[in-house]
């Protein structure tokens, strides 16, 4: 599938709005849609008009993580898998642009992760977010900077550790997310007022300010995610992890 | 003073002098490293508790009464669990009911969850005494951030299971003291069932990106509380305290 099926990009004045478009696959993140990941945000961080960036997934999930069967299937493909999702964090916060989260359904793994390094996120209270990583005997290395810099350490600890999926108003309690609603009919009228307070602000100042956040918090050390693909792509190449995943895949 | 035993994969390490609230010795101390490093390898998470009234008390002051060496032994000894409880591999789930102060409350410091009680009292009230609680910054920040953690390092008060979550020097607060120990057993358990692989990979993650690996933050805040011992103010003040004390009792 091509770069524009894959992600859909529409520009409208100051808004960008980037969709992961692989419903069937509940926007789990395989090769070809991260490559057109990059390829959108590159484009996006050339369009200088845009203020405001809206990240979300077609369908009914917003991003179900790392393609796990794929990963199995390919010895050679989780290192290059993770090393381009830690890029793509990193490029997605450089943006000079306010990226919104759009957390329409299951952010998991790598899809919470992006819900991270968005600068704001929406949901709604039923959505299924979360780290299942250590469930499955693997471990959440690119995403762990970004939560860590999200919610704090302590938090981040026990959530990391104990895996699992959470609602989305427990992510709104933890600060993984900044708002959440009621349910995901509401979702659309809350990004909008979100993304219209974003949008009145000038242009310079809110460039500006993320660029400072981004430098206080340490948000674009491409080394440290990384160093969390290696590591995570070591972890998962262990025999306990294999043979973990693959009775809980049932392969 | 320290009791140790593993069931169905959980360790426990009990602090086991509930007639003085389990304040702490440096034998203690010492006890408590020596048992997680038995614990480690053995079991898929460790819970540390109080058996009695409360989880822990603090020093043992009573030790430094006649001169100020056996605080220094003190602060080491509670810089090394502290350490000790980051270094295992398994993840280590705080049960501090009732009472955690001091010395006892920089343990939580060490913990990958904790779990209190909305009854129970938190903090570090050791500036009235001369002594400087620095040695519990760098975990203490970690958990709550540096607002609440200057509040808590510089002023004596206490504050209770429900705030210390809402700042996060806990996780989790139960409603009673006598809740708190089987909650931390079900979350121990529930961490234990998970493929120790994924949970140690990422445990050790979590320590180098929080940045106190290497130990140089730990030493100089160990360093700061150690330059205090043996000072004026800190003879003075916890002389009057055993005066205090005294008179309390004769009246």
């Amino acid at each position: 599938m091509a770069t524009e099926e894959l992600t859909l990009l529409e520009v409208s004045g100051p808004v960008a709005r980037l969709t992961l478009n692989r419903p069937g696959a509940r926007n789990a993140l395989s090769i070809p849609l991260l490559e057109a990941l990059h390829a959108r945000v590159d484009e996006i961080a050339q369009r200088e008009e845009v203020k405001v960036v809206v990240l979300t997934g077609a369908g009914k999930a917003f991003c179900a993580g790392m393609d796990l069967k794929a990963v199995l299937s390919d010895p050679a493909l989780p290192i290059r898998l993770l090393t381009l999702l830690a890029d793509l964090t990193v490029k997605i916060r450089g943006l000079p642009a306010v990226v919104v989260g759009r957390v329409n359904g299951a952010a998991i793994g790598g899809g919470c992760g992006l819900a991270c390094v968005c600068d704001l996120a929406v949901t709604h209270a039923d959505s299924k977010m979360g780290f299942p990583e250590v469930d499955l005997g693997v471990c959440p290395a690119v995403v762990a900077p970004w939560l860590v810099r999200k919610i704090g350490a302590g938090r981040a600890r026990r959530v990391l550790l104990e895996g699992g999926v959470m609602t989305g108003q427990r992510a709104f309690e933890l600060g993984i997310v900044t708002h959440v609603v009621g349910s995901a009919e509401e979702l659309d009228a809350a990004v909008d007022e979100v993304v219209r307070r974003l949008a009145s602000g000038g242009a310079g100042a809110l460039r500006a300010t993320k660029r400072l956040l981004n430098d206080l918090d340490g948000s674009l050390d491409v080394a440290v995610v990384r160093k969390g693909a290696e590591l995570s792509a070591a972890v998962l190449a262990t025999a306990e992890a294999q043979a973990t995943l693959r009775a809980k895949l049932g392969m | 003073m320290i009791r140790c035993t593993i069931e169905q994969g959980v360790g426990h390490l009990v602090l086991n002098r509930p007639e003085k609230r389990n304040a702490l010795t440096p034998e203690m101390l010492a006890e408590f490293v020596r048992g997680l490093s038995r614990l480690s390898g053995e079991c898929g998470a460790v819970v540390v508790r109080g058996e009695g009234e409360a989880f822990c008390a603090g020093f043992d002051l009573s030790l430094c009464r006649e001169d100020s060496a056996a605080l220094a032994e003190l602060l080491c000894g509670l810089s090394d669990a502290v350490r000790a409880m980051r270094g295992v591999a398994a993840p280590v789930v705080v049960a501090a009911h009732g009472a955690a102060i001091a010395g006892g409350c920089a343990l939580l410091g060490g913990g990958d969850v904790v779990v209190t009680d909305a009854g129970a009292k938190l903090g570090y009230p050791v500036v009235r005494l001369g002594i400087s609680p620095s040695v519990s910054a760098p975990t203490l920040r970690l958990r709550t951030g540096d607002g609440a953690a200057r509040e808590r390092l510089l002023d004596p008060g206490l504050i209770d299971g429900r705030r210390a979550v809402e700042v996060g020097l806990a996780d989790e607060c139960v409603a009673s003291p006598a809740g708190v120990r089987e909650r931390a057993e079900g979350i121990a358990r529930m961490l234990a069932s998970k493929p120790r692989c994924g949970v140690a990979a990422t445990k050790r993650w979590l320590n180098e990106l929080d940045g106190l690996e290497g130990g140089e933050m730990l030493n100089q805040a160990l360093g700061v509380s150690l330059s205090l011992v043996g000072s004026a103010e800190e003879r003075e003040r916890l002389a009057a305290m055993w005066s205090r004390d005294t008179k309390g009792k004769e009246a």
